[in-house]
């Protein structure tokens, strides 16, 4: 029998039965001595009934009934199992199969596959349980001095507890000042390095700053961009064999995202590589996701880098993977990867490179492109292929994006360290946009990049500076001609006389979250140019705009309130703009924060409305006030008549929802007329006015034969 | 008299991450003994242990499941026909809780049992910094939370019995 000869060059330990009914199974192949423990009575009954005395064979059994009574074909598992008999341990496996209408169960005898399993999950998760102890207490360290050193900026009156926090640690602690020099260092960083406290040559902060710049081609970018990092430094000190350090770098803000301190965290993973180097396939192998690690990424690189031949290194960051791990948790987001790399895969060419270099960063050595369009071809196909959907296992979905940045050898640099550090680099600019993008490498995006660095810099100090400038435009009322409100529009005059329009500086603020400061600024700002509006006697409503991020902060409501209240105006003369895809993207916080600035008496609107997003039910359900048309329908409304019927049925659609409709971009009379004479409420343009600084603003108001006057109330404030 | 209780059997389900003690806890509660070794576990176990009640004899059937990790999966199989599943979770690895936390919201979509929360390992001094409010809500949706160690024994016996005399109550309901 070919089972005996499997059997007897070791192939196939197993034993295999037939159902005959659902008690009763018949022995078809039965030799192994270990099934004598199992079911005593398989090999000399040639049957055997259920119960058995194995609760896990006779629940797999149970299982099997339903595949059987379903299946036509095919087959289940019961996953490995351990039984004690006898003070003997079988370690087993279970299959029902289906053929020709007979039901089958196999058991193997899996002792083998057991024991390599186990040794080598043994290691795995001792390094798992490692690292993360690790990250947890290096976590826990920063979240406690990034929240005193959040707390003061002067950092003597937070000394003693930050002493506290850091001499307890056993993971090395250094504070750093913007400029990356030493504030405070703990002892466990000092023993971490064999340095003694007084000698100035071994100051560990040096040390782990030398070995970064050395080891890893972000560094620059890192500190530049004030970002975050991680990863691993090797430090080799003669005679000694050398030390693993993880390391840890966390800038730490203030308001005006002005880095003022830096915290570096090292914890010494040595042990956990000396596990891992007793397995070449841990060493060189992501373990969750089986492809090639960063380790041998970097040999790769360096193999092609001395082949000195064309090549192109792609690198890829998963858009906002921390805040994927934070929602759907850590082994949904392992899940994630692992799904993401499937996907990925198939797209790989034979003797190109696909590795996991990071958390949730990949890289690919592509040896064979020959083109940049073929590089962005893979790239596109990769994005493609992340953006679809994940399925998790509790029913819901989520969606990923992608950022690729490429650099080219050795057209962009001839080192493997300059190419890591403009792919990084090119990467790093891609994520800026908000969409997955593939960006390459060039001297316009060192450029760019650098004028964003610059601007973001001078963005810091631009509020303090009063370089910021609040210009408004006038929304009139179509019927009576009245100049019932404003939109305040932000522009920024550098002091140097630069001059750097919205379209450039609102998204470095967005994504460098200084929007949030500047955006108080901004409703300040505009509620004391309404309350100056009120003593020279005139009403007229100022509208502001909101972008995510700031929809994202807690204390913007606050904000808004106090602000109402410090300049002594009325809630309804402040209104505030939103943006659809604002709606769409942050339903839950906009619909809380509208409810709640709705009873405060502040009126709201949606701009831009008709470009891009179709969802409207969010119009019924949130109290909204007034759309505004966007400008690119008013623009051709003359001449084009889709846009026409678009202006007509947005129109007909909010006044039987009963908002008001306010026109963007009103340039010539005849669009005027159109919007008068099919009832738009309101219209803003350059056929009115164009923005103005709040003083000729002022004069407009007055020139204005139709302008509403108040009484002036309270004592005039500028 | 014993002879004349009556005895029903109970499968349990001891769930939860690598590294986080079920298998020792198991060891301790059937066996009264403790390895300081850590050996992993590989697919599943089942040990047996009655418990007495008043009337009734209670058998535990403890399948000891292999930690959930990047390396094994969740294995909903495992739950047909369970009475209760017990979350194991380690209070020297912050992280173990949230996979704990993890691992019971699968546990819960597909079968709607009771669930009791050990936090183990507190021979151990404790190395996360949950605060008492924060885990007070993490342990919310699960009938008991018992702090035990399998080194000690300390709240293990009182688990089991606990989650025995909770079972009955159900079942006579």
């Amino acid at each position: 029998m070919k089972l005996s000869l499997f059997k007897a060059l070791g192939i196939i330990d197993c034993c295999i039965f037939k159902r005959i009914d659902e008690q009763h199974f018949e022995t078809v192949y039965a030799e192994s001595e270990w099934i004598d423990l199992l079911l005593p009575s398989a090999r000399d009954n040639k049957r055997f009934t259920i119960p058995t005395d194995s609760p896990f064979l006779d629940d797999f059994l149970m299982q099997a009934e339903e595949f059987w009574e379903y299946a036509d074909y095919g087959k289940i598992d019961s996953g490995v199992w351990n039984e004690e008999v006898e003070n003997n341990e079988l370690k087993l496996n279970a299959y029902a199969s289906m053929d020709k209408g007979d039901c089958y169960i196999v058991i193997h005898n899996v002792i083998e596959q057991f024991q390599q399993r186990q040794k080598t999950l043994q290691l795995a998760r001792e390094l798992l349980l490692s690292n993360d102890k690790i990250v947890a207490q290096q976590e826990y360290v920063h979240q406690r001095l990034d929240d005193m050193l959040n707390q003061s900026s002067d950092l003597k009156s937070i000394q003693q507890p930050i002493n506290e926090v850091i001499e307890k640690t056993d993971i090395g602690v250094a504070i750093l000042s913007p400029n990356l020099q030493p504030i405070s260092q703990n002892p466990a960083l000092y023993s971490l390095f064999d340095a003694h406290l007084t000698r100035s040559e071994t100051q560990p902060y040096k040390i782990i700053l030398q070995l970064f710049e050395k080891q890893y081609p972000e560094f620059e970018r890192v500190i530049s961009t004030g970002s975050r990092w991680s990863g691993e430094l090797f430090w080799l000190k003669p005679p000694g064999t050398g030390k693993w350090i993880k390391l840890s770098i966390y800038p730490v803000k203030a308001d005006f995202q002005q880095i003022t301190h830096w915290v570096f965290l090292v914890s010494d993973i040595s042990q956990v590589k000396h596990l891992l180097q007793n397995n070449e396939k841990l060493t060189y192998y992501d373990a969750l996701t089986d492809i090639p690690n960063r380790q041998y990424f970097w040999m790769q690189l360096e193999q092609s880098v001395s082949n000195a031949l064309p090549f192109y290194v792609l690198y890829l960051d998963i858009k906002n993977f921390k805040r994927i791990n934070e929602i759907h948790g850590h082994s949904r987001g392992d899940q994630i990867i692992k799904e993401l790399v499937e996907r990925i895969t198939p797209h790989i060419s034979e003797g190109d490179m696909f590795a996991r270099i990071g958390g949730g960063e990949f890289a690919i050595i592509r040896q064979k492109t020959v083109t940049e369009q073929q590089c962005i071809d893979l790239g596109h196909k990769l994005i493609d292929a992340a953006v679809q959907p994940f399925y998790l296992p509790n029913g819901t979905h989520c969606e990923i994006g992608l950022n690729i940045g490429a650099a080219s050898f050795p057209r962009d640099a001839d080192d493997a360290e300059t190419l890591m550090k403009f792919a990084d680099l090119a990467v790093f600019n891609a994520k800026k946009a908000s969409k997955s993008s593939v960006q390459f490498y060039s001297q316009e995006l060192k450029e760019a990049s650098q004028r964003i660095i610059e601007l973001e810099n001078a963005l810091q100090s631009a509020i303090t500076n009063h370089e910021f400038e609040l210009f408004l435009q006038p929304m009139l009322d179509l019927t009576s001609g009245t100049i019932l409100k404003a939109e305040a529009l932000l522009r920024w005059n550098r002091l140097d006389g630069e001059r750097i329009g919205p379209d450039e500086f609102i998204p470095i603020a967005e994504q460098t979250g200084l929007i949030v400061p500047i955006g108080k600024w901004v409703i300040s700002r505009a509620c004391e140019m309404i309350s100056t509006l009120n003593h020279r006697g005139y009403s007229c409503k100022l509208s502001v705009n909101l972008s995510p991020r700031q929809i994202s902060d807690r204390h913007l409501l606050e904000f808004i309130r106090g602000s109402i209240q410090n300049s002594h105006i009325l809630p309804n003369q402040l209104e505030l703009e939103l943006t659809e895809g604002v709606l769409v993207d942050n339903y839950d916080k906009v619909q809380y924060l509208l409810t709640e600035v709705r009873k405060l008496g502040v009126s709201v609107s949606i701009d831009d409305f008709g470009t891009g997003y179709s969802s409207l039910s969010y119009l019924k359900k949130l109290p909204i006030d007034h759309i505004k048309i966007d400008r690119s329908f008013v623009q051709d409304l003359v001449s084009d008549e889709n846009d026409k019927a678009i202006i007509l049925a947005i129109i007909a659609m909010a006044h039987s929802l009963k908002l008001n409709v306010i026109a963007e971009g009103v340039e010539t009379e005849l669009q005027r007329n159109f919007l008068q004479l099919n009832h738009c409420n309101l219209a803003q343009g350059y056929l009115f006015s164009r923005p103005l600084p709040f003083a000729q603003f002022c004069d407009y108001l007055s020139a204005s034969p139709t302008q509403k006057l108040i009484t002036p109330s309270a004592p005039f404030p500028e | 008299m014993d002879s004349y209780k009556i005895m029903i059997q109970k499968k349990i389900c001891v769930l939860g991450a690598s590294g986080v003690g079920k298998t020792s806890l198991i060891k301790q509660y059937v066996e009264g003994i403790f390895s300081e070794k850590y050996l992993t576990s590989i697919g599943v176990k089942i040990d047996k242990k009655q418990v007495q009640c008043e009337s009734h004899t209670v058998q535990f059937m403890l399948w000891d499941i292999e930690g959930i990790d990047r390396y094994c999966g969740f294995q909903p199989k495992y739950l047909r026909g369970a009475a209760a599943i017990i979350i194991v979770v380690d209070h020297t690895r912050a992280q173990s809780l949230i996979e704990g936390i993890e691992i019971y919201n699968l546990a819960k979509d597909v079968a709607n049992i009771p669930a009791i929360l050990a936090i183990n390992k507190t021979d151990l001094s404790t190395e996360w910094h949950w605060e008492e409010d924060e885990l007070a809500e993490l342990s919310s949706p699960f009938s008991h939370t018992f702090c035990t160690s399998a080194k000690t024994g300390d709240n293990v016996e009182l688990l089991f019995s606990t989650l025995a005399l909770q079972l009955l109550s159900e079942a006579e309901q």
